[in-house]
C-alpha cells in the first residue's frame, strides 16, 4: 500500500467499500429536513451552515443522493403548499403584497438550501440529469403557488386591474408591480409571455379598442391625433418601470393598432377636418402629428398620400379648366405657382421632405397642368409680362428664384414644343419692342432652358440675340460710312435672319418718301457688305416717334406702329383724306389699316384723329382730319404697341397646326433614327420608342406614329417584312 | 407558234406598232364573249406578264396562249375557265393580287391609284371571294376624306384583312397593331355603323 516515495507523508483515499448503515441516511435527512422547515419558518439563524453541509454531502457521498433530492422536493413542496394557502386566504391588496413577500422569502429560503446542498447540485444531480436546486425551486413555486388554480387568475386579474386603474388615472404602487412582475420574468420567459404578457396584450387591445372609439366620436381629426400620441409614450413608460423591455414593441404595436390603424379611413376622411381641411387651411402641426403617427403603421401613409393626391388632382383639374380663371394667363400660372409653394412647404414642414410625397405632388401636377390645352401658351405669357415689367427691380437671385419656379412648371409640360413656339414670338416682340427689363434675366433663362432641353430648343432664341446685336453693329457701320445723313430722320434697324426668328408674313406698304430714301440707302450699304442675301421689309413689325404739332402750338412726340406712321405723314400734305385715299396711298392691307385708324381715332387719350362720321367703328365711307383738340399731359404720347396677347381662337388654331406640322418631320427623323440602328422592329416596339425618343418635346401620338410609317412605306425609306406583318424593315 | 402569231396579228393591225391596242382587245373580248372588264381579261394580262395596261405585246401574247396551248380564238374561250382555275389557286392568287394593282399603275413613277379605280377593281378582283367586305370596304371608300388615293401597301393590307379577320363582326382586330391606317378607319366606322 505504501510506496517508497520522496513524501512526508500521505493521506489515501479508503478504496474499500464502506457500506454506511441505512439508518445513518434517515437521521442525516431528519436533520437536513429539520433544517428546511426552519429556514421557511425563518429560523435559519440558529443553524449551523458547515454542519448541514457537511451532512448533506455525506448523503450524496454515500450515494443517498436520491434521498436527499426527493426529500427535498417533498419537503419544498410542502412548504409551498402551505404558503399557497395563506397567500389564498389574504384579503384585497393586502394578496399581492403577501405573494410578492412569500415569493421573497421562498428566493432567500432557496439560496440558503442551495448553498447548503451545493455539492449535490454539483455532482449527483448533473449525472442523473436532474433539475438545479435553485430551478427546482423556482419550477416548484411555479406549479405549487403561481399555477394554482386560486391563485393564477386571482394574481392576473389583480394586475391587470392595476394596470387598467393606472390607465384611468389613478396612482398605483409601481414598485410593487415591478416585482411581481419581476417573479414571472424569473421564472422564465414562457412564464412571463403565457401568465402574463398575452393577458396583458390583450386586455390593453380592448382597453384602447374602447378608448379609441370614443375619442373618435366625439373628437375632430387634430383632437384625436393629439389625444392618440399619449398612450404611446404611456406605455413605453410603463414597460420602463415595470414590465421587461422585450414587451416594449408588442404593447406599442397594440396601441398602434388599436389607436391609429383601425382609424386611419376614418380620421383622413373626416369631414371639417379631416386631412383635406388640413390641407386647406395649412395646419403643419396637425399634419406633421399626423404624418408621425401614420408612418407607425402599415398602409398609414400610403393612405394620407393617395388622399392628397386625390385632391390635389381634383383641385388642380378645377384650377385648369375653369374659364374664369383662364382669362388672365399671368394671373393663372401664378396661382400655379403659389399652390406648388404651398405644398411644398407643407411637404417641408409637415411631411418630413418625404420623397414619396414630393413625387405624388409633381405627378399630380403634371397631371393637371397639362388638362388645359393652353398651359404651355400662358407660361410664355408669365414670362413675358415678368420679363416685361414684373421683373423691374427685384434682385438678382431672387429673379434666379422665380426663374426656377417657372422651370418647375415648365418641365410638367408634355407639349414643350407648343411652349417654344410661343416663347419665340414672345420673346421676338419683346427684342423687337425693346421693351425687355433686364438682359440678364432674359439670357438667365435661356441657359436653364438649354440645360433642361439641350442646345437644339435653344440655338434658334440664342439666334435671335445674336441678330439683334449684329444689327446693332451694322446700324453703327452705316451711320458712320453715312456722316450726311446725321441730320435728319434716324433710322434704327434690326436685321433678322429668316430660320431664327417666328415667321411673319411679310407685309409691304408705302412708306414717305423720307423714310423710304433712308431704307433704300440702307439696303444698298447692307448689300454692298453682304452679298447673296436677300433683304425684305417687315413694315407690320416697325415702330416710329413722330413730332407734332397740334392746333397752335401743342407740342407731342408721338409714338407709334410703321402703319400709323405712313397714315399720319400724309396728312402733311392733306387736311382730310378719306379712308379710300389713305388705303389707296399708303397700300396697307384693310384688316390692318382698320386697326390702325381705330388706334388714333377712337381711342380715348389717342385720339391724334377725328373720324366723320364719329361712329365707333371704321367704315371705308369715313374721313379722317387732324384733331388739332388733341390733349395730353404728357409729352410723350405712345399709340398702341405691339404687346404678347392672349391668342384669339383662330390665331390658337393656327399656331396649334404649325406646332402639328412642324412634329410631323421630327416623327419622322425619329422613326428613321431608330430603324436605321435596329434595322428590323415590330410594330409595338416602334411606337414605344419613337414616343420615349420625343418625349422631352411633346408625346407623340400612335396614330400619328403609324400615318409617318405608312408614309416612309409609300417613299421606300422602309418595308413590310413579307412573312411577318408586324414586322417593319430599313431598307438603305 | 405560226398560228399564235397569226392570231396575233388580225387583232394587232389597226396598231401601226405591232402591238395589240385598247380597241384590238375589245374585239378580241367580244370574240370570247367575255365583257370588257371582266376578271377573265386581267387574268389573261397576268398569264401573258403583260406589262402596259391596254396593251399586248408580241412575246407576251405568245407566252399566254403557248402556255395554255391555245391557238385559236375558240381553244383560247374553252381554256378560260381553266385559267381562272389556276389563278385562284391560293399560291397564285397572292401574286394575281399584286400584279392587278400593278397593271394599274399607267404612269411612270406612279404609286397610287385612284379611289375610284381602286373600287371598281377590288369589284373585280376580289368581289367574288369576299363580297360583303369589298361591298362594305368600296362604301367606306367613297365616303371618307383622309386619303384620295391608295398604295399598295394598303392593297395588300386589305387583302390581309379578308383573309385573317371574321367578318362582319372583325372580333379578332385590333388597330394597335399595325394595320395600315386606313384598316383602322375602316373599321373604327364598321363599329360606330353596327352600335
Amino acid at each position: 500500500m505504501s510506496n517508497q516515495r520522496k513524501r512526508n507523508f500521505q493521506i489515501e483515499a479508503f478504496k474499500q467499500r464502506v457500506v454506511v448503515d441505512p439508518k445513518y441516511a434517515d437521521k442525516t435527512w431528519k436533520i437536513l429536513e429539520h433544517a428546511i422547515h426552519e429556514i421557511y419558518n425563518h429560523n435559519a439563524s440558529g443553524l449551523s451552515f458547515e454542519e448541514l453541509y457537511r451532512n448533506a454531502y455525506n448523503m450524496v457521498l454515500h450515494k443517498f443522493g436520491e434521498k436527499l433530492y426527493t426529500g427535498l422536493v417533498t419537503t419544498m413542496t410542502f412548504h409551498l403548499k402551505e404558503i399557497c394557502k395563506s397567500i389564498e386566504e389574504a384579503q384585497g391588496g393586502a394578496f399581492l403584497e403577501l405573494l410578492n413577500r412569500k415569493w421573497n422569502d421562498h428566493n432567500k429560503a432557496l439560496q440558503m438550501i442551495r448553498d447548503i446542498l451545493m455539492y449535490m447540485d454539483r455532482t449527483y444531480v448533473p449525472s442523473l440529469k436532474k433539475t438545479h436546486v435553485h430551478e427546482l425551486g423556482l419550477h416548484l413555486w411555479r406549479d405549487s403557488v403561481l399555477h394554482s388554480s386560486k391563485v393564477q387568475t386571482r394574481l392576473l386579474d389583480t394586475l391587470l386591474d392595476l394596470v387598467h386603474k393606472e390607465r384611468t388615472g389613478e396612482v398605483i404602487d409601481r414598485v410593487l408591480m415591478r416585482n411581481v412582475i419581476k417573479m414571472f420574468m424569473d421564472l422564465g420567459e414562457s412564464v412571463y409571455q403565457e401568465d402574463f404578457e398575452k393577458p396583458f396584450l390583450e386586455a390593453s387591445a380592448e382597453f384602447y379598442k374602447v378608448e379609441s372609439q370614443g375619442f373618435i366620436e366625439s373628437c375632430d381629426c387634430g383632437d384625436y391625433l393629439k389625444k392618440a400620441e399619449k398612450p404611446l409614450t404611456e406605455e413605453v413608460e410603463r414597460v420602463a418601470h415595470y414590465l421587461d423591455a422585450k414587451s416594449e414593441a408588442k404593447i406599442t404595436s397594440v396601441v398602434e393598432r388599436e389607436m391609429i390603424a383601425n382609424h386611419v379611413q376614418r380620421l383622413v376622411h373626416m369631414e371639417n377636418s379631416g386631412l383635406v381641411n388640413m390641407l386647406l387651411n395649412d395646419k403643419y402641426e396637425d399634419m406633421g402629428r399626423m404624418y408621425s403617427l401614420f408612418r407607425r403603421v402599415s398602409n398609414g401613409l400610403v393612405t394620407v398620400r393617395d388622399v392628397m393626391t386625390l385632391h390635389l388632382r381634383e383641385m388642380g383639374k378645377q384650377l385648369v379648366t375653369d374659364p374664369e380663371k383662364s382669362k388672365d394667363p399671368v394671373e393663372f400660372v401664378q396661382r400655379l405657382l403659389d399652390e406648388r409653394d404651398k405644398y411644398d412647404k407643407i411637404i417641408n414642414l409637415a411631411f418630413s421632405n418625404d420623397k414619396t410625397f414630393q413625387n405624388a405632388l409633381n405627378s399630380s401636377f403634371e397631371y393637371f397642368l397639362n388638362l388645359n390645352t393652353r398651359s404651355p401658351e400662358f407660361i410664355s405669357l408669365f414670362v413675358d409680362d415678368k420679363l416685361r415689367k414684373g421683373l423691374k427691380g427685384v434682385g438678382e437671385e431672387d429673379v434666379d428664384l422665380i426663374l426656377d419656379k417657372v422651370m418647375m412648371l415648365f418641365r410638367y409640360l408634355q407639349e414643350k414644343d407648343v411652349f417654344e413656339k410661343y416663347y419665340k414670338q414672345h420673346l421676338a416682340k419683346r427684342l423687337l419692342s425693346g421693351k425687355t427689363v433686364s438682359d440678364d434675366a432674359e439670357r438667365n433663362l435661356i441657359v436653364k432652358l438649354k440645360t433642361e432641353c439641350g442646345y437644339q430648343f435653344t440655338s434658334k432664341l440664342e439666334g435671335m440675340f445674336t441678330d439683334m446685336k449684329t444689327s446693332h453693329d451694322t446700324l453703327l457701320g452705316f451711320y458712320n460710312s453715312h456722316p450726311e445723313l446725321s441730320e435728319g430722320p434716324t433710322l434704327v434697324v434690326q436685321v433678322l435672319t429668316t430660320g431664327s426668328w417666328p415667321t411673319q408674313p411679310t407685309v409691304q406698304c408705302n412708306l414717305p418718301a423720307e423714310v423710304s430714301v433712308l431704307c433704300e440707302k440702307f439696303r444698298s450699304y447692307y448689300l454692298g457688305t453682304h452679298t447673296g442675301r436677300r433683304l425684305s421689309w417687315q413694315t407690320n413689325m416697325g415702330t416710329a416717334d413722330i413730332k407734332a404739332v397740334f392746333g397752335k402750338s401743342q407740342r407731342h412726340e408721338l409714338n407709334v406702329s410703321t402703319f400709323q406712321m405712313c397714315v399720319l405723314m400724309l396728312f402733311n400734305n392733306s387736311d382730310r383724306l378719306s379712308y379710300k385715299e389713305i388705303e389707296q396711298a399708303t397700300e396697307i392691307p384693310a384688316s390692318d389699316l382698320k386697326r390702325c385708324l381705330q388706334s388714333m381715332a377712337c381711342v380715348k387719350g389717342k385720339n391724334v384723329l377725328r373720324k366723320e362720321p364719329m361712329s365707333k367703328d371704321i367704315g371705308e365711307e369715313d374721313s379722317f382730319i387732324v384733331n388739332d383738340r388733341f390733349t395730353s399731359k404728357f409729352y410723350k404720347v405712345k399709340i398702341g404697341t405691339v404687346v404678347a396677347q392672349k391668342e384669339t381662337e383662330p390665331e390658337k388654331q393656327e399656331t396649334r397646326q404649325r406646332v402639328e406640322e412642324d412634329r410631323k418631320p421630327q416623327i419622322e427623323a425619329a422613326i428613321v433614327r431608330i430603324m436605321k440602328s435596329r434595322r428590323v422592329l415590330d410594330h409595338n416596339n416602334i411606337i414605344a420608342e419613337v414616343i420615349k425618343q420625343l418625349q422631352s418635346r411633346f408625346l407623340a401620338n400612335p396614330t400619328e406614329i403609324k400615318k409617318r410609317i405608312e408614309s416612309l412605306i409609300e417613299r421606300d425609306f422602309l418595308e413590310r417584312d413579307s412573312t411577318d406583318r408586324k414586322l417593319y424593315r430599313y431598307l438603305a | 407558234m405560226d398560228r399564235i402569231d397569226h392570231l396575233f396579228k388580225h387583232y394587232a393591225n389597226r396598231s401601226s406598232s405591232h402591238l395589240i391596242d385598247p380597241e384590238g382587245i375589245e374585239e378580241l373580248c367580244s370574240n370570247l364573249e367575255v365583257p370588257h372588264t371582266d376578271v377573265r381579261i386581267l387574268m389573261l394580262a397576268w398569264k401573258m406578264k403583260a406589262e402596259k395596261q391596254g396593251y399586248f405585246t408580241l412575246e407576251e401574247w405568245r407566252r399566254a396562249l403557248k402556255a395554255m396551248r391555245a391557238d385559236t380564238i375558240s381553244k383560247l374561250k374553252k381554256a378560260l375557265p381553266e385559267l381562272e382555275k389556276e389563278v385562284r389557286r391560293p399560291s397564285n392568287f397572292a401574286d394575281f393580287y399584286v400584279y392587278a394593282f400593278r397593271y394599274c399603275l399607267t404612269e411612270e413613277k406612279q404609286k397610287s391609284i385612284d379611289i375610284e379605280t381602286i373600287c371598281q377593281l377590288l369589284d373585280i378582283v376580289l368581289g367574288s371571294t369576299f363580297r360583303a367586305q369589298v361591298d362594305y370596304f368600296v362604301d367606306y371608300l367613297k365616303i371618307q376624306n383622309d386619303y384620295k388615293v391608295i398604295n399598295m401597301d394598303q392593297w395588300l393590307g386589305f387583302y390581309r384583312f379578308c383573309n385573317e379577320i371574321s367578318f362582319p363582326d372583325m372580333s379578332n382586330y385590333n388597330p394597335e397593331l399595325a394595320w395600315p391606317l386606313i384598316l383602322d378607319n375602316f373599321f373604327e366606322w364598321m363599329r360606330e355603323k353596327q352600335a
